[in-house]
């Protein structure tokens, strides 16, 4: 049977859970969208090698990359 | 296994496994949750019994994350791959997180149990010593342009914040401390009541899952970037 009366801990337990659900909900949306960026990005670049020629945003270093993954 | 050290075998064997990681950490997250709120209040801890189904796993957890970046970070500085250090910067977020939950979970349990949020004893601050780890690990990786030096400086910390991990786990064995002594992983037997366990157990397993889930995606998320890199790095080479 679900208890969700926590009292008189109820101050103490819920945030303890309500932070918790909070954290790892930011992590996951967190990787998630970080992952949805470079995938797009190096879609992007793939399909279309030379729309980044000019793109200030260039890395300061290059020689940590990892090759082709296809 | 080693095999998966290549990050295009890497991506391949990844690629369906992490849904399923996914899949696997909601759903026993969901049914910890239930179990958690379904126990009976404990006769001496009322309920707040229930903060341990969120205060340990995110503890051992924290625990593990660390293990896995100081593995990652020995393979990156001794063999210099990519691949390992990429590992060890994907650990690093999800571990800080946890290790704080821990902190924050325990603060709460502590100050009814206890009569105290916070207390300088051995277990208390050698996991705030991790969180600090974690901290320097990643303002270190941050603060050098150059990611190949910022890797190795990080790596290094990495490796030596590997002392502080059986210090935190035998800190309550080797000091008297108002954290009370190891109980759930203790060989032979559990000081856990076993109405307690299936709800644990299953959050336990659901924080694990939930943390390869979250390192796999970003060790890939990571290899993706270092490839656009590359890439970008060509195109303006090249024109």
């Amino acid at each position: 049977m679900l208890d969700l009366d926590m009292a008189p801990y109820a101050a103490f337990v819920w945030p303890a859970w309500g932070v918790s659900a909070l954290v790892l909900a930011a992590l996951v949306a967190r990787a998630v969208i970080a992952s949805r960026k470079w995938k797009r990005e190096l879609e992007r670049l793939e399909t279309d090698p030379t729309s980044d020629a000019s793109d200030s945003n260039r890395p300061q270093v290059a020689r940590s990359a990892i090759g082709p993954l296809k | 296994m080693f095999g998966l050290s290549n990050p295009q075998r890497f991506m391949a064997f990844t690629g369906p496994l992490t849904p399923v990681l996914w899949a696997v950490a909601a759903v026993l997250l969901a049914v910890g949750t239930w179990l958690s709120f379904t126990v009976p209040s404990d006769y001496q801890q009322g309920d707040t019994v229930r903060i341990m189904f969120v205060h340990v796993p995110a503890a051992v957890w924290g625990l593990g994350a660390y293990s896995a970046l100081g593995v990652s970070s020995f393979f990156a500085l001794v063999f210099r791959h990519a691949l390992a250090d990429a590992a060890a910067r994907a650990a690093a977020l999800p571990g800080a997180a946890f290790t704080a939950l821990a902190l924050f979970t325990g603060s709460l349990w502590g100050q009814p149990m206890w009569g105290t949020w916070w207390v300088w004893d051995a277990r208390l601050t050698s996991v705030l010593v991790l969180f600090l780890f974690y901290l320097g690990y990643m303002a270190l990786r941050a603060s050098i342009d150059d990611e190949q030096k910022g890797a190795r400086a990080a790596a290094v910390l990495g490796l030596v914040g590997l002392i502080n991990l059986p210090i935190v786990k035998f800190s309550v064995d080797w000091w008297n401390t108002l954290h009370q002594p190891a109980s759930f992983l203790t060989p032979g037997s559990s000081g856990l009541d076993p109405v307690y366990l299936p709800p644990f157990l299953t959050m336990l397993a659901a924080y694990g899952v939930l943390f390869s889930a979250l390192w796999l995606t970003a060790i890939r998320t990571e290899i993706r970037r270092r490839r656009v890199l590359t890439l970008r790095a060509r195109q303006a080479l090249e024109a």
